[in-house]
């Protein structure tokens, strides 16, 4: 049957159900992967076609207004900045290219970390039981009882100017405990299965059994459990960007709307200055959130729905 | 065609009912042109492998076929009524009161946080509205009562009831509105074999008082003669064949009847097996036996699942030894301890000589290589991010066994071909695209390939369609006829255990009952405990007295009886040596 002499409605079953034979081709992880992709290309592209050095304060005239609006002086938004300047003189877009890129970055990075250790932790208690179980999983439930924000501003304060790679292990150290209950769940339930006795019986050694059988099947979960702890990530970096911790000299999408706030850019509405960031990380939530929903899907076949 | 029918209206008639799925790929028709008529007070039983339409039809009466399922063509009438036409609203209410519905896992539809008694009430009050405590409590005192529960029974959480006491409160609330259509969906499935009887006389003593009809939805050709009037065979969503349970079992038409009845094995029927014992007498390098128990006990806690056991299987000769018992009998934990997955609390366990629980890594291996097994489940024996075949691969890589790529995969092809599959076919797909048989066969097939000196198959087809039981046993009695492998073969069914083994030993709570050749233990079994079982199977002969409802069949004293005699032993073969047990008290 060719598709010509197919009724709309048929067209649309038969897409449903190519949707539902391939589940990566969800509408939600497409949805969600670009929203996340076209912050990256703005961060890559807007290197090679902006002037970056637009960064520095002073750079530019102060509080311009985006391209079609006017500031409470009068001023009209220029095209040499088309989304407007800042309290203290630098480029809105040249910020936007290098400080979002760099708040994914964190986040990534991260949950990264967190993520491989929860995995080495996750399998350990799970697989080897006993005293070591015990041990992460209390030292687990210690960690997520404790308030990240609370201990990182003590960090930060302590630090002073931190790099964002600096940041990223901080912020690591509060994001491995749930990947961590959650492997050890997956793979407890995971050791009593029929295929891994099988494996067992085939004289399969433990780093085999852990990598070769068991690890493959956690993919979709894996894949969750790195999303969510990278939505964690960004909230928690840029909640400490925002109360004016974190990298002082590098520009991030929290710092941001640091000094927009101190500047009082709330009171001269200079709704650009804190708005635009605030639109670009809620771009990136929304990303991350369709992407978890997908994989969801993905994951979990009764989600899915055929009509 | 039916004669003895009565001449009234039925309770449900199904014309040329018609049910599809519409799938990726393509429509499914999961019921093609069914029509059939079930009178009041008659037992019909649906009966079919996995697939064949049983429950859809099922759940079609009751309007619950599952998205996307719908009834594409004919009509459902239940006592008057097209089931077709009612709304949501009309069907809820026919629900329980016209129609009542026992599904397959009763453990699963309890509600676990309520008590019995106000789950009871929930199906009157949803009916009838809002009754008076003393109303609903006569009533669901009485239903209590006609399904033989004590009155007790009301005040206790599902979680307190044994599996045959929770699929016995099922069956009370689906006839506390006295329904005119009982539909049960394999209600015993998932009870051993004497709570099966108990369940099934319940249900028919109860049907028989309220007198409506019942749907018994079932794959057992024994359970279904013991139980049912009328039988309709299903194939493929098709009806291949209706008609009184004596004219099908004693004239099928249909070949797949013929084969659904020969299924059944039956102690001292005619065997299944082709003995062909051409096999050379295993290639064996220690003069130490292959297996032996030395006191081996199993705690878990405070309750022992084995009691000291001690045996010794020589392994010169191939043999099948059956452990036979009731789910908690310990033979399970036997097998895992064999195993060595499961290490023993006291005694050991030695494998040509060598301590299980003390080898280093070599000897670890070479343990593994000639100790195999098939597990029960075969849908989790396969990783399913793998092909099947990895299956089959690794191990052979993985003890040394491959010369070549194209050796390994000569040796699986001719392991699959000797357990009956066409390699091309299964080789290379996904575990989740084949059948339960398919699989456990794969899992055979493995096991042909290690060539291990010992297989240890525990309850290898009880999760198998009835049809294939037999063929994939016979798979495995090749392993010992034609492949030398002994085998220790663990199994509640005493009707395969008497056909395939050489020496049987029946467990109860842990102990050894009974032991010796399947001709005198399961032929002509001694001890109460084993004539229980034996009297619990149901078989596909229409004469006896299995289920007829009698209320001096009370399985919790035979097992009180049983517990107090002592263990019986009833001779030896060459090669098995079990160690008695003295006598107790």
């Amino acid at each position: 049957m060719s598709t010509a002499n197919m009724s709309r409605a048929e067209r649309r079953q038969a897409r449903r159900i190519r949707r539902f034979d391939n589940p990566w081709l969800n509408p939600k992880l497409i949805w969600g992967a670009s929203l996340l992709f076209s912050i990256m290309i703005i961060g890559i592209v807007g290197r090679f076609l902006w002037d970056l050095d637009l960064v520095f304060t002073g750079s530019s005239p102060l509080k311009l207004p985006p391209l079609g609006f006017e500031n409470l002086r009068g001023q009209p938004g220029v095209i040499a900045h088309p989304i407007g300047t800042d309290g203290g003189g630098r480029d809105m877009l040249a910020m936007v290219i290098i400080g979002a890129p760099n708040t994914l970055f964190v986040g990534l990075l991260a949950s990264l970390i967190g993520m491989s250790i929860g995995i080495f932790l996750g399998f350990s208690a799970g697989f080897l039981g006993g005293r070591i179980d015990d041990t992460i999983r209390v030292g687990a439930d210690v960690m997520i009882t404790i308030p990240p924000l609370l201990i990182l501003v003590v960090f930060q304060s302590a630090f002073g100017d931190v790099t964002l790679t600096m940041m990223a292990l901080l912020i690591a150290g509060f994001v491995w405990q749930s990947p961590t209950r959650l492997i050890r769940a997956q793979v407890l339930s995971m050791k009593q299965s029929g295929y891994v006795q099988m494996a067992q019986l085939s004289g399969a050694s433990t780093t085999h059994i852990m990598f070769r059988e068991m690890m493959p099947n956690l993919v979709p979960y894996l894949f969750g459990s790195f999303i969510a702890s990278v939505t964690t990530s960004i909230v928690t970096a840029v909640g400490l960007e925002v109360l004016g911790l974190g990298p002082q000299r590098i520009p991030t999408l929290g710092r941001t709307i640091y000094e927009a706030i101190n500047a009082g850019a709330l009171i001269q509405n200079l709704w650009w200055w804190w708005g635009i960031p605030t639109l670009l990380l809620g771009v990136i939530f929304i990303g991350l959130l369709l992407i978890n929903l997908g994989l969801d899907e993905v994951s979990n076949p009764r989600l899915r729905r055929l009509s | 065609m039916l004669d003895d029918v009565t001449k009234d209206k039925p309770v449900l008639t199904l014309e040329d009912l018609s049910i599809e799925f519409p799938t990726p790929a393509g429509v499914v028709q999961a019921v093609k042109a069914l029509s059939l008529d079930i009178h009041k007070g008659r037992r019909v039983g649906f009966i079919g492998e996995s697939g064949s339409g049983k429950t859809t039809t099922a759940l079609a009466v009751m309007q619950m076929l599952a998205e996307p399922g719908r009834v594409s063509g004919g009509t459902i009438d239940l006592g008057g009524t097209n089931i077709l036409e009612l709304s949501e609203e009309e069907m809820r209410r026919a629900r329980l009161s016209r129609v009542a519905y026992i599904p397959q896992g009763a453990m699963n539809s309890l509600n676990p946080v309520m008590r019995v008694e106000p789950q009871m009430w929930d199906g009157i009050i949803a009916h009838e509205g809002h009754l008076d405590r003393a109303e609903l409590k006569r009533r669901s005192d009485a239903a209590l009562a006609s399904v033989g529960l004590p009155l007790h029974t009301a005040d206790l959480y599902p979680h307190e009831l044994s599996g045959g006491m929770k699929q016995r409160v099922c069956i009370a609330m689906g006839i506390i509105l006295n329904p005119e259509l009982i539909i049960a969906d394999e209600p015993t499935s998932a009870l051993d074999v004497v709570t099966q009887r108990q369940v099934m006389q319940t249900l028919k003593a109860i049907q028989t008082q309220i007198g409506s009809g019942l749907m018994l939805i079932g794959h057992d050709m024994g359970l279904m003669a013991q139980t049912v009037d009328e039988l309709a065979v299903l194939k493929d969503g098709e009806l291949v064949e209706h008609g009184t349970v004596r004219q099908i079992l004693q004239a099928p038409a249909h070949p797949y009847t013929k084969d659904l009845i020969s299924s059944v094995p039956l102690v001292g029927g005619e065997s299944f097996l082709s003995p062909d014992a051409r096999a050379d007498a295993p290639k064996r390098t220690s003069s130490e036996p292959l297996l032996r128990f030395e006191d081996v006990r199993k705690d878990y806690g405070s309750v022992t699942a084995l009691h000291p056991m001690s045996f010794t299987l020589q392994g010169d000769t191939p043999q099948i030894i059956s452990i036979v018992g009731q789910s908690g009998s310990g033979k399970s934990t036997m097998g895992s301890i064999m195993l060595g997955f499961n290490p023993p609390s006291r005694g050991r366990v030695l494998f040509e000589g060598q301590d299980v629980a003390g080898m280093n890594a070599a000897q670890s291996l070479d343990f593994r290589k000639n100790v195999q097994a098939v597990f029960q489940d075969p849908y989790a024996c396969f990783n399913p991010f793998y092909r099947v075949n990895h299956a089959l691969k690794f191990p052979y890589k993985q003890f040394g066994l491959a010369t070549s790529e194209a050796a390994t995969q000569r040796a699986m092809e001719e392991a699959c071909a000797a357990v009956g599959l066409d390699p091309e076919l299964v080789l290379p797909r996904y575990p989740h695209q084949l059948s339960g048989g398919q699989r456990q066969r794969l899992i055979v097939a493995r096991a042909l390939m290690l060539s291990p000196k010992l297989l240890i198959a525990d309850e290898p087809v009880s999760m198998v369609d009835a049809s294939l039981r037999a063929s994939i046993l016979s798979n495995i009695y090749d392993l010992k006829d034609k492949y030398g492998i002994s085998i220790l073969y663990i199994t509640h069914d005493l009707a395969t255990a008497y056909h395939v083994s050489d020496y049987v030993m029946v467990l109860f709570k842990g102990h050894v009952v009974e032991a010796g050749p399947p001709k005198e233990v399961i032929g002509a079994p001694q001890h109460p405990y084993t004539r229980l079982l034996i009297d619990s199977i149901p078989w596909p002969e229409l004469d006896r007295s299995w289920g007829d409802g009698r209320t001096d069949w009370d399985p919790a004293n035979l097992e009180a009886e049983a517990a107090r005699a002592e263990a019986i032993y009833r001779g030896t073969v060459p090669g098995f040596d079990l160690i008695e047990e003295a006598p107790h008290g």
